[in-house]
Formats: C-alpha cells, structure tokens, sequence
C-alpha cells in the first residue's frame, strides 16, 4: 500500500513539474510573439511585382482585433517598410530588392513628432499608397485576439522619398554635390 | 533691424563661400559583350592580332532595345536631380571638337597646338561609367531578361554599385518591355549602393592613384638624402610622409617603390581645399600640384605632372 502511494505521490509531481515548465514554455512563447508584434523590425511583406514608374507594388500584411484594423494596420506598416526596412526581392525575378529611403536607423527617434503626425490616423502617409485589393476574404486569417489580413498595395515611392528628401529626413543622391 | 541685416548679409557670405564637391559625371555605357554579340564592333589587325572594339556610335544608330534602356536610366537619374551625360551626344561633340580643331585659324595663321597624346586622350569621359548588359533568355516560348548594370569609378577602375538579376519569364511581353521593367525594377537598388559610395567618399575622402617617376636626365633618385626641417632623410621618405599629412585620415597605400619610382593607391584626397579664404572642389591634379609645389619650395626640384585618366596623375621629377 505504501508503495502505491508513493508511486501515486511521484506520479503526481512529475505531471505538476511537466505542466509548469510547459505553461512557462507557452508564457514565454506568449512574450515573443507580444514582443515581436509590438516590433519596429517586424514587417510581413512581399514584393509582388515590378510596379509602374516610381511605384512598388507589393502584399503586406497586418494584425488587428478587428480585421479594419489590420487592414488600416497592414497599410501603415506598407509605407514604414519603404521607409525604414525595404522591400525584399519578388519570387521568381519578379522585381529586384528595394533599399529603404531612410538609411539612418536613428531617424525615427530624431523625428520623432513628423512621424507620429505623418502616422496618425487619417495622416499624410495615405497620400502614398493606393489599395488594389481590400483584403478579400482568402488574405483573412483569425487569430487568437485578433485577426492578420494581407493587403495587395501599391506604394508611391519616389514621391515618398522625395517627400522624405524635401523634409531633411533623407539624403538625396546628389546632397553634398 | 540693423543687426539683423547684418546677421543676414553674414550668413549669406558664409554659405557663398562654402564650397561643394565636384559633382561627379555619370554616363551609361553599353557594354563590350552586348557590342559584339549583337555585331557592332570594329575589328583591326593588331600585329597579327584581329582586336574588336565596340562601335558604339553604330550601335546607338540601330540598336533600339539599348536606346530604350538608356533613355529610361537617364530619366530616372535625372529625377535624382543627378542628369547623366548622354554617350550619343559625347560622340557627336568628340567628332565636331576633332573637325573645329583641324579647322580652327588665328588671325596670323596659327594653328590649334595638339600632340598626339591630346589626340589619344580625345575621348568620351566620365567619372562614374554605368556598364550595361543586357540579354535575352529564351526558356520555350518565354523570354526573360538577363540585367546586369555595374558602377564603374574611373578613379580607381573599382565596381562601386551594381545591381544584376532576371526578371521573370514572360510569353506576351516585348523585349522592350521587360527591358524598360527590369530597369524599373534595378534601379533603386543601383542608386541606394551609389548613394553608399558617395557617403563614404564624404567621410573617408576620394580615391585616386598617385604614381612618382623620374625623368631620364634627373641626376639623383628617390633614395638620395636630401636635408628637410633638420633631418636627413631619403627623398622618397619625405614624398612619403607628405602624403601621410596630406591624405584624409592617412589613408593611402604606398603599393611598389623603388629608387626611380612610387605607386601610391587607395589614396584618399580631400573633397576641397581653401583658395583666397574660399573652398574649392579638390581633384587629383590639384592635389599632385601641391606635392610638385612642395618639392620645388622645399627641395627646389623641378616636375611635371601628367594625367593619366581622371583619378590617376604622374608626378615626374627632373623637368617641367
């Protein structure tokens, strides 16, 4: 009897000793994923193909609680990768990669208060982006909390880094010369 | 009010009298394999030898798909406030200056003075040359195009930028168009690496080749002494630490020496220099001027310098 209670006993601690290192396994997943959402660095994007003069035509994807706001989310994060990221290369050789119009990874910080206007809600950044899809149902996915919704968009980026280069937040090619 | 206009009128001297550097000039190229695969090339017997140049005057008459590419380079160089000079039109004024010159009269009958190493340097220049190719990749009824576009610094013959790729097969699309999409799709890419090339050339200096030789007739050689603020040292030492004092943070590489000669490379000058209280854009000439001006004050030695390309000049000691 005392045998079976103490395989009982050993049998317990190990399922609680299991359960807390997988909870604290899922805690820490949680932590990254909330960390990597909440990321600068952290863009869901794809060329999709060389688009007409000065533009870029690429997919990108956004998160929201509502799928609205993944959407609006997903054009947002369209311009700030022009701006601060790039685009990668299309599959296939569809389009070559493209450089970020910003090579300084401390001028968000510096301008600070031109991006959070240029951001807001309704901001200057929606002059530079037209949507070509709106999210059709097949680029919706449910999440947990919320929902990722890929957006087919087509940027206007000479004119974003025109617009960057008039404001002193980019160098233009011939700045110097 | 009174302080102020002064305040004014000082700050627009100031900026007056900051110099820029010199911008560099920039032109597309065809390059030598797409002259021949497509035959516009100019074969001649070199010893023996049958040596094809590409003719590029011929090609640029004829070859539309290349006329198309160029045309949207240049459009889009120019919309970086950077105009490219135009090759078709660098050979037309190349032939036109050969005619003025053989032409050209004073009012005492004079002629235009030209050796033929002024006839030899006659050619179409740029200090950044874009080398383009462009092929056509045919995989059943798709076509595809090979892209590779280099930036070649004539300075120093280094590949400063580049961007290369094939675009993605297409059976509808005209070669023209795929070409006009593969420049669209390279482009930004060029630039961001060009733009990298002209940051470090702000903050590093620009690069250029500094070779020393003597003239025949010189009676003495780069491992004499020579006496200098109180030392006595080779005069091959003091060139050296000229360009140690004279370089952007000392940054040169003293490649090959002998006793009759110098090869400095990766020599970084300095984008300007002060002239009358202003800047100037400094080049490779001016800057050999000054060595040969250090050597005549301080070792009253007499020297030609000599162009050779726009990033690399020839100091010779001996004779003017």
């Amino acid at each position: 009897m005392r045998k079976l209670v103490g395989i009982i006993t050993m049998g317990i601690a190990a399922l609680i000793i299991t359960g807390c290192s997988s909870s604290a396994g899922a805690q820490s997943r949680h932590k990254v994923r909330k960390l990597e959402y909440n990321s600068a660095y952290n863009y869901e994007v794809s060329t999709i193909a060389v688009g007409v003069d000065g533009t870029k035509l690429v997919k990108v994807w956004g998160r929201g609680k509502k799928a609205e706001d993944a959407q609006r989310n997903a054009i947002k994060e369209g311009v700030a990768c022009a701006l601060f990221h790039g685009f990668p290369a299309g599959s296939n050789g569809s389009a070559a990669p493209t450089p970020a119009i910003i090579k300084d990874p401390a001028a968000a910080d510096k301008h600070a208060d031109y991006f959070e206007k240029f951001f807001a809600p309704g901001g200057q950044y929606l002059q530079y982006v037209n949507r070509s899809t709106d999210g059709a149902s097949a680029d919706r996915v449910k999440e947990k909390g919320g929902y990722k919704v890929g957006v087919t968009l087509s940027i206007a980026y000479d004119e974003l880094r025109k617009e960057m280069e008039r404001q002193g937040i980019a160098k233009s090619l011939n700045s110097g010369f | 009010m009174k302080k102020l206009l002064f305040l004014s009128a000082a700050l627009m001297l100031a900026a007056s009298t900051f110099g820029q550097a010199k911008k560099p000039t920039i032109m597309v190229v065809p390059s030598d394999r797409y002259c021949i695969e497509k035959g516009y090339v100019i074969k001649f017997n070199n010893q023996g030898t049958t040596i094809e140049l590409p003719d590029y005057k011929k090609l640029l008459q004829n070859d539309s798909d290349m006329r198309l590419a160029i045309s949207k380079i240049s459009g889009i160089m120019s919309d970086r406030e950077f105009p490219l000079k135009d090759l078709e039109q660098e050979l037309r004024n190349m032939s036109n200056e050969s005619a003025e010159t053989s032409l050209l009269t004073g009012s005492l009958g004079g002629s235009v003075v030209e050796s033929p190493i002024d006839a030899l340097k006659r050619t179409a220049k740029a200090d950044i040359i874009m080398d383009l190719d462009v092929s056509i990749e045919k995989q059943g009824p798709k076509n595809s195009i090979r892209f590779i576009l280099n930036g070649i610094d004539a300075y120093t013959s280094k590949n400063i930028a580049s961007s290369t790729g094939v675009g993605s097969p297409s059976t509808s699309a005209s070669i023209g168009l795929l070409i006009e999409e593969a420049v669209l799709s390279h482009m930004d890419e060029f630039a961001g690496r060009l733009q990298a090339h002209f940051d470090d050339m702000f903050n590093n200096g620009r690069e250029v080749k500094i070779m020393v030789k003597l003239f025949d007739g010189f009676d003495s050689n780069l491992e004499e002494e020579y006496e200098y603020n109180g030392e006595s040292e080779a005069l091959g030492t003091f060139i050296e630490d000229w360009m140690d004092d004279n370089t952007m943070n000392h940054r040169y590489s003293l490649s090959d020496a002998t006793e009759n000669f110098q090869r400095y490379e990766q020599v970084r000058i300095p984008l300007y220099y002060e002239r009358n209280g202003r800047q100037r854009a400094m080049d490779t000439r001016t800057y050999v001027n000054n060595l040969k001006k250090f050597l005549s004050d301080e070792f009253k030695l007499d020297s030609k310098v000599y162009m050779r390309g726009l990033g690399e000049a020839w100091l010779i000691i001996g004779e003017k």
